[in-house]
Order: structure tokens, then C-alpha cells, then sequence
């Protein structure tokens, strides 16, 4: 009971949230531009990884659309660039994920398993192969260019995204829905049979994740300044948030973001470092992960956590019974 | 009384359900009150869990229908049939293992009410109520992987009963218990009956259902073929028969 108590505290997170938001606020006038860079794409796979996590956290789908609607995303800005601001393309690019999401889920999510897996990386590869047809046939180009925005903009929409996903992220986790989708993961059946419209419930909250994949992807494409469908639906796209999130274990909310942040990190180091083997150790360390951390390192802190606050309330115990005994003798 | 009380709680008509080549519902129908416990007995492969599933949603009727307080339910869904007062147990226990039994209640409490939707807060409050009233606050903080069986059956029982259930159905839940935790149980569906429940439970264990149920359906290859008091159905020389093998 002790554990589980000390476990399911989720409060230091209601302070911490503020505390990162306000960093990374801060951060552009701090740090120096290529800094900056590396924060660009930290931020960007932390969002992909958190609005991932949202959905196939607690249900446990493990969906590899994730570049599909990143790709979207990427194309929506493209379209628009030249006609809107920005801050307007982010919003149509979320909202355009949300709604092939929404198709995507009605599809698929009555699968279970590894159907649901196959067919969410099968959308994702018709997705890039009908625009990659349609480019080559109807529009004649294959690539197209982006206007570019400077990073201290692209920073700025990231970091905006960031925090929605985690206060989002936070809110879902602490909501019945979040319930119902951890219901669902543990057992789809029985929670049919308590009321929850499963399918209803599946396909919104993977629909909801989208709007931020989508958006991330409208912002990253002026980033990318030149894009064809190779680079929008790139398959790493759904492929690395969904082991960042395994990395940082997705029973607590700074998990995927843990893991997000350290591989980024690492994928930066070996490619300056070891260019050539880069990838594979990048596939080793994942290994290792999936071996040795199946609960992601958010097992691993939290363990030690709880050790620290068994030390701890041991430490307190003795000290009150010196002083009492002090007291007795006196 | 309006109309909805008036008639049976649950009325099955004609139900029947194949597997391939088995039919393991054929052509069903009895009728459970309103403040009944009704038991539902048969040899094993009988079909009543099938019966169960069919009744609850989890399997699609193809042929026949199923009346909830008047309301045909034939076609609905397991969450609306929930919604509507319905709820049920299963012969291997499907509780959420890895929330806590508090979170087990508190969800179905939120989800499978039809009149108002519970905020997730005051949910609480009425989860506390309800555990308290089965007994089962000790267990309140524990994550369901954690508990013995005895309180995991009285747990998806507490759980049904949130969403708000008039009719329960229990699969087999006094299934592998002591003689203490049996007498608990016994005296739980007494208490939920003058809760206002009414019962319709399959069980092996004879000595409850004699002692329980003011009415009994003895199923045999899915088809019901005995109905009546348990004093009716012990003396039925075709249940006899059925059951001990005499001719």
C-alpha cells in the first residue's frame, strides 16, 4: 500500500510543468543559435512523443501513423505557405491530422493487436505513395519548396506545442477518459460492458493526439525548406517516438520526454562522432533498452526514488525515537 | 407502476447462437422478475455463459430477441445495454488488474450511468459509498493484481453494481471459495437483492442456488429444459436425469 501511495504521487508535476514551460521561454535568450537547433528537434520529437503517448500509452495500440499525419502536416504548410501566416498554417495542419486521424481510427481501431499496428504502418505508406502519385502525375513536381522561417519562430511554435501536449498530457492522465483508455488497454471487454463506448473513446483521443503531430509537422517544414514525400512521411518519424517513449517508459508523464530528450541527444553525438556506425549503435543502445528497461527509465527512477523515500522516512523514525528516549531519561 | 415495471425485467424469446457447426443456444425463453433471484443451471457446454454473452452484448444475436424493461436490446451494443441497467460479472474475473480497486468502481461508476454523468471528483464520493456498503474499503487503495479471489469476485460485483444495475447477471461467482468467504458471498447477493436488485446468476455450486434462488432454468444443449422453485427442479426427473444420468 506504501508503494503504491508513493508511486501514484503525480504532484511535483503540477510544479514542475510551470517551471519547464518558463525555461524554455527563457531559453532563446540564453543559449547560443546552435543550441537552439539541437532544442528544435528535442522539442520536436518531445511533442511527437507525448501525443503519441497520450493515445498508445494507456491503450497499448501501438500506432505507427505517426508520420502519416506528421507528413500531412508537412504538406498542408507547403500548400499554404505563401498565402497565410504561419501561425494559421500550424492550425489548418492540426486540423486536417485531426481529421485523417479520426478516418484512420474508424478504420482501423476495431483491430486488435498487431492488425491494428500493420495497418496503421499500411496507411502510412499508401498516404505517402497516393501524394507522391499525385505529385508526379497531376501537380508535376515531386518536390516542393518551403519558405523557411527563422528558428527563433520555429523555437517559439514549438515550444507552444510542446506545452500543450504536456499540459494536455497531464490533463488527459488525470481525466476519466484517461481512465477509460487504460481500461480499454487492460481489458477491452470488461469495458464495453461498464459503459464505455470503446470505439467512440479510441477513435477521439487518437484523433485529439493527431492535432498536435500535425501541427508540429506544419512547423517543421519550414524548417526543411525543401520537402518530397520521402522526407514528410519519413518512416523514422513513426519509428523513433514510439522507442523514445519505450525509453522513458510511459507510466509517468516525463517519461517519453526523458526519453525523447536523451536520444536526440545521443543520435547528435554519434552522428559527429561515429558518422559512419552511427546507426548502428543508435540500434544497440535501443537493444539494450528494450532488454534490460521494458519499463523505460521511469521504472528506474522511480525505484530509486522510492529507496531514497524509505531512507528517508527511516531516518525521521529514528531520529523522533532518540528524541524521546532523551526525553524519557530526563 | 408505468408500464416498464409492469411486464418482465428480462424477457428472452426464441434465442438461439451457432459456433460452426454447434449449436450452442437453441431456440431459448423464460422470463426473470423484477426482486427475483433466478438461477441458471446445466451441465458443463449447456451454453449458459453463450446465454450470458448474448444477453449482455458481447455476442451478436442472430437469431431471436432479448427484452429489457420492455426495451428491445436485441441489436444494442454491450456499453449501451450497460447504460441501460444491465450489468454483469465474469466466470474468469475481467477486472482492470492494474488500477487500483478503487479505480475499478469509480470508472464504471462514471461510465456506465445513464442519467447524469458523474464529474470525476464527485465520483469519488459515491465510489466510497458504494465499497463501503459492500465492504470492501480495506481493499480500496490495493491494485487489483494484489487481492485473493474471494475479494476480486466481490470487487466486479461492486463494479457492475456502479453502473447503475437493476438486473445483474453473476457467472459463476462463488466459484473456488472457502466455506467462510461462501457464506460472505451468499449473504452479499442477499443484501443486493434488498438493495432492490434483481439476480439472474449461473453457479455450480448447488448448495448456494438452493438456498438462494426463488426460481431456477436448468439449461442442456442450450435449450432450457426444466423451470420452477428449487424443491420443482430438484425433484424434475428430466433434470435427474441430466444430471446424475438416471433414466
Amino acid at each position: 500500500m506504501l508503494i503504491s501511495t508513493v508511486l501514484s504521487e503525480e504532484k511535483p508535476a503540477l510544479a514542475a510543468i510551470p517551471v519547464l514551460i518558463v525555461a524554455l521561454a527563457l531559453a532563446p535568450q540564453v543559449v547560443a543559435e546552435s543550441t537552439l537547433i539541437t532544442l528544435i528537434t528535442v522539442l520536436m520529437y518531445a511533442t511527437l512523443t507525448l501525443s503519441w503517448t497520450m493515445f498508445s500509452g494507456p491503450t497499448g495500440y501501438v500506432s505507427l501513423a505517426t508520420a502519416a499525419l506528421f507528413g500531412i502536416g508537412v504538406y498542408v504548410a507547403a500548400l499554404l505557405r505563401d498565402g497565410l501566416p504561419i501561425e494559421l498554417i500550424v492550425l489548418v495542419g492540426g486540423a486536417v491530422a485531426f481529421l485523417v486521424a479520426a478516418a484512420i481510427g474508424v478504420l482501423t481501431l476495431r483491430l486488435r493487436g498487431v492488425y491494428f499496428i500493420l495497418f496503421t504502418f499500411g496507411v502510412t505508406a499508401l498516404i505517402r505513395n497516393t501524394v507522391h502519385w499525385w505529385e508526379a502525375n497531376v501537380s508535376g513536381t515531386v518536390g516542393r519548396h518551403v519558405t523557411g522561417a527563422t528558428n527563433g519562430t520555429v523555437y517559439l511554435l514549438l515550444m507552444i506545442l510542446f506545452s500543450a501536449a504536456l499540459v494536455g498530457g497531464f490533463l488527459l492522465r488525470h481525466s476519466s477518459v484517461g481512465l477509460a483508455l487504460q481500461a480499454i488497454g487492460e481489458n477491452q471487454d470488461a469495458a464495453e460492458h461498464i459503459g464505455i463506448d470503446v470505439i467512440r473513446v479510441k477513435v477521439l483521443t487518437f484523433a485529439a493526439s493527431a492535432v498536435l503531430i500535425g501541427a508540429t509537422g506544419a512547423v517543421m517544414a519550414t524548417r526543411l525548406s525543401y520537402i518530397d514525400p520521402s522526407i514528410a512521411f519519413n518512416p523514422l518519424i513513426s519509428f523513433l517516438p514510439v522507442v523514445m517513449a519505450i525509453l522513458g517508459g510511459v507510466s509517468r508523464l516525463y517519461g517519453p520526454l526523458l526519453g525523447a530528450t536523451l536520444l536526440v541527444v545521443l543520435q547528435e553525438f554519434l552522428i559527429t562522432e561515429y558518422p559512419h556506425v552511427y546507426l548502428l549503435l543508435f540500434g544497440l543502445v535501443l537493444v539494450a533498452v528494450v532488454l534490460w528497461l521494458p519499463g523505460g527509465l521511469v521504472v528506474l527512477a522511480q525505484r530509486n526514488y522510492f529507496r531514497l523515500k524509505v531512507r528517508w522516512i527511516r531516518l525521521r523514525m529514528r531520529i523522533s525515537r532518540l528524541r524521546r528516549i532523551r526525553q524519557a531519561s530526563r | 407502476m408505468t408500464s416498464n415495471t409492469a411486464g418482465p425485467l428480462l424477457q428472452v424469446r426464441g434465442v438461439s447462437h451457432r459456433f460452426g457447426g454447434l449449436k450452442a443456444v437453441d431456440d431459448a425463453a423464460f422470463d426473470v422478475h423484477r426482486g427475483e433471484i433466478v438461477g441458471l443451471i446445466g451441465p458443463n457446454g449447456a451454453g449458459k455463459t453463450t446465454m450470458f454473452n448474448l444477453i449482455s452484448g458481447a455476442l451478436r444475436i442472430s437469431q431471436g430477441s432479448v427484452r429489457f424493461k420492455g426495451e428491445d436490446i436485441t441489436r444494442l451494443r454491450p456499453d449501451q445495454i450497460s447504460k441501460r441497467g444491465l450489468a454483469r460479472t465474469f466466470q474468469t474475473s475481467k477486472l482492470f488488474t492494474g488500477m487500483t480497486a478503487f479505480d475499478n468502481v469509480r470508472l464504471a461508476l462514471i461510465y456506465g450511468n445513464p442519467l447524469r454523468r458523474f464529474r470525476y471528483e464527485e465520483a469519488e464520493r459515491e465510489t466510497n459509498k458504494l465499497m463501503a456498503a459492500m465492504g470492501l474499503l480495506s481493499d480500496r487503495n490495493k491494485l487489483v493484481r494484489d487481492l485473493p479471489l474471494a475479494s476480486r469476485r466481490h470487487l466486479e460485483i461492486a463494479r457492475a453494481m456502479a453502473t447503475s444495475a437493476e438486473l445483474l447477471l453473476l457467472d459463476e461467482s462463488m466459484a473456488g471459495l472457502t466455506p467462510t468467504e461462501l457464506e460472505r458471498s451468499k449473504q452479499l447477493v442477499r443484501s443486493l437483492r434488498d438493495r432492490g436488485l434483481t439476480i439472474l446468476m449461473i453457479e455450480h455450486v448447488m448448495e448456494a442456488i438452493m438456498e438462494l434462488c426463488d426460481r431456477i432454468v436448468v439449461f442442456h444443449f442450450g435449450h432450457p429444459i426444466a423451470e420452477g422453485s428449487p424443491a420443482h427442479v430438484a425433484a424434475d426427473p428430466t433434470v435427474r436425469g441430466v444430471y446424475l444420468g438416471e433414466s
